[in-house]
């Protein structure tokens, strides 16, 4: 890994973003960067209702476009085709990014010099 | 010997059929992931990184056996997230038991000791418990001090009361050769049935990315911890892996050997790797573009040598011709024959 390349945990914190797609290939980019987002998300249908949620699964073949997604509002799971969605936003927190383990090896360092 | 020799007979005979029966794809372990959550966070894991209500979520026991019942593998891993947090685990546990499946009840010990009373000791039922190295080790790679020494006192609390207890230790660049080794004696000296080892994978999301190993230092690490092993050491692992991850032996990954499911469903393509889910097995198998897999082939597989990709390779090699059968045998007779 280059110097200059962060790792994959802190590449770039998505959390507030905001995508409105305006062709198919965006729309697949910004799902597939919401199924890779340790995150809730809020996805804004076409239809007006928004739905808030974490984003487990997607499936694009020539015959099905999905997004399959937990909703914090209740159990089960929700299924969202990919045409009825006007945006999304990275709304809640991304678990996975950040510098925890760097904070626990400063402990460590510092327990070792006392 | 680690493994008893009613789950070598039992595996042996699984690997035989299906060979005979032609089925080019198979599972051997299923990796049953019935919850997220955890009561530690460490440093190399990318399973736990997700938001409270997907963490509160879990499988049934009958999600569990039906899972079991449709993949057919003879060995069930539990891992997690702490499978010991799961409120019915000692009942998803009896249900995978009564089905004569081999359980690896994979676990971090911490609850170990409260929960034990809930389950029966059974020749289908391990404890593997986490142990990344010496207590030192153990306790950096958990990001927690105190867990070395609670999980000893678990390993010898279920040892003493009949269940067989195997550890599982992932390794990273780190790792000092001399002290592993002495962590191996360590753990033989409390009585495990076996060791597992295997080198840490590169999660995308684990909160430590500059451990990982690459796959020449794999070989020189393992090389050299297992090289000159001592007789009293038991590896809860096929002889054939071991080679491999001492850079022996050469295998392609069979990322459907060990197939993974969780409360997203099943997972494309592996345990480690999560490019999406399907809601059954056969769909799994048949839908999972195999070949974007492996060695060479995904910039993510490239320097994964981990056990539950290349150990169904190495078990198919034993089984799949007489100098795999014979180099099994004498792997595991003259382990320090070069």
């Amino acid at each position: 890994m280059s110097q200059d390349q962060l790792p994959p945990n802190q590449e770039k914190d998505l959390q507030g973003s905001v995508f409105r797609p305006s062709s198919e290939e965006e729309l697949s980019d910004v799902v597939d960067q919401a199924f890779d987002y340790r995150g809730d998300v809020t996805i804004e249908l076409k239809s007006g209702e928004s739905i808030v949620g974490y984003v487990f699964g997607r499936t694009k073949t020539d015959s099905r476009a999905d997004v399959g997604v937990f909703p914090t509002a209740k159990p089960g799971q929700l299924t969202i085709q990919y045409a009825d969605i006007a945006a999304i936003t990275f709304s809640g927190k991304d678990t996975a990014y950040g510098q925890s383990w760097e904070a626990w090896i400063q402990k460590k360092k510092e327990e070792g010099r006392k | 010997m680690a493994v008893p020799i009613s789950q070598m007979f039992t595996v042996s005979s699984y690997v035989i059929a299906q060979k005979i029966k032609r089925v080019k794809r198979y599972p051997l372990v299923l990796m049953l992931e019935p919850i997220f959550r955890c009561n530690l966070a460490c440093a190399g894991c990318g399973k736990i990184q997700y938001p409270d209500h997907v963490l509160d979520r879990r499988l049934t026991p009958e999600q569990c056996w039906a899972a079991s019942d449709e993949c057919g593998a003879p060995i069930v891993s539990i891992p997690g997230g702490e499978p010991l947090i799961h409120p019915e685990m000692s009942e998803i546990v009896r249900g995978l038991v009564e089905r004569k499946k081999y359980v690896y009840l994979c676990t971090n010990a911490i609850l170990l000791e409260r929960k034990i009373d809930e389950y029966q000791p059974s020749k289908y039922l391990t404890f593997s418990i986490h142990m990344d190295g010496l207590r030192n080790e153990h306790d950096l790679a958990v990001c927690r001090d105190g867990v070395y020494d609670v999980a000893v006192k678990a390993i010898k609390t279920a040892l003493k009361k009949g269940f067989r207890v195997t550890t599982n230790t992932t390794l990273f660049d780190d790792a000092n050769t001399d002290r592993v080794r002495s962590f191996f004696d360590e753990m033989m000296d409390l009585g495990v049935e076996g060791m597992m080892i295997s080198p840490g994978y590169s999660y995308d999301k684990a909160p430590d990315q500059k451990s990982f190993l690459k796959r020449d230092r794999t070989h020189e690490l393992f090389s050299r911890l297992l090289s000159n092993r001592k007789r009293g050491w038991q590896f809860n692992q096929s002889p054939l892996f071991l080679e491999f991850l001492m850079g022996k032996r050469d295998y392609q990954c069979t990322p459907w050997g060990n197939p993974t499911y969780n409360v997203f469903g099943w997972q494309k393509p592996c345990y480690l790797l999560q490019d999406g889910y399907v809601s059954d097995f056969a769909t799994l198998l048949k839908e999972t573009d195999w070949e974007n897999y492996g060695t060479g082939r995904n910039e993510k597989c490239k320097d994964c040598m981990v056990h539950c990709g290349y150990e169904a390779t190495a078990v198919e090699d034993t089984f799949s011709s007489w100098s795999g059968f014979a180099g099994t045998v004498k792997a595991t007779l003259f382990p320090n024959a070069t």
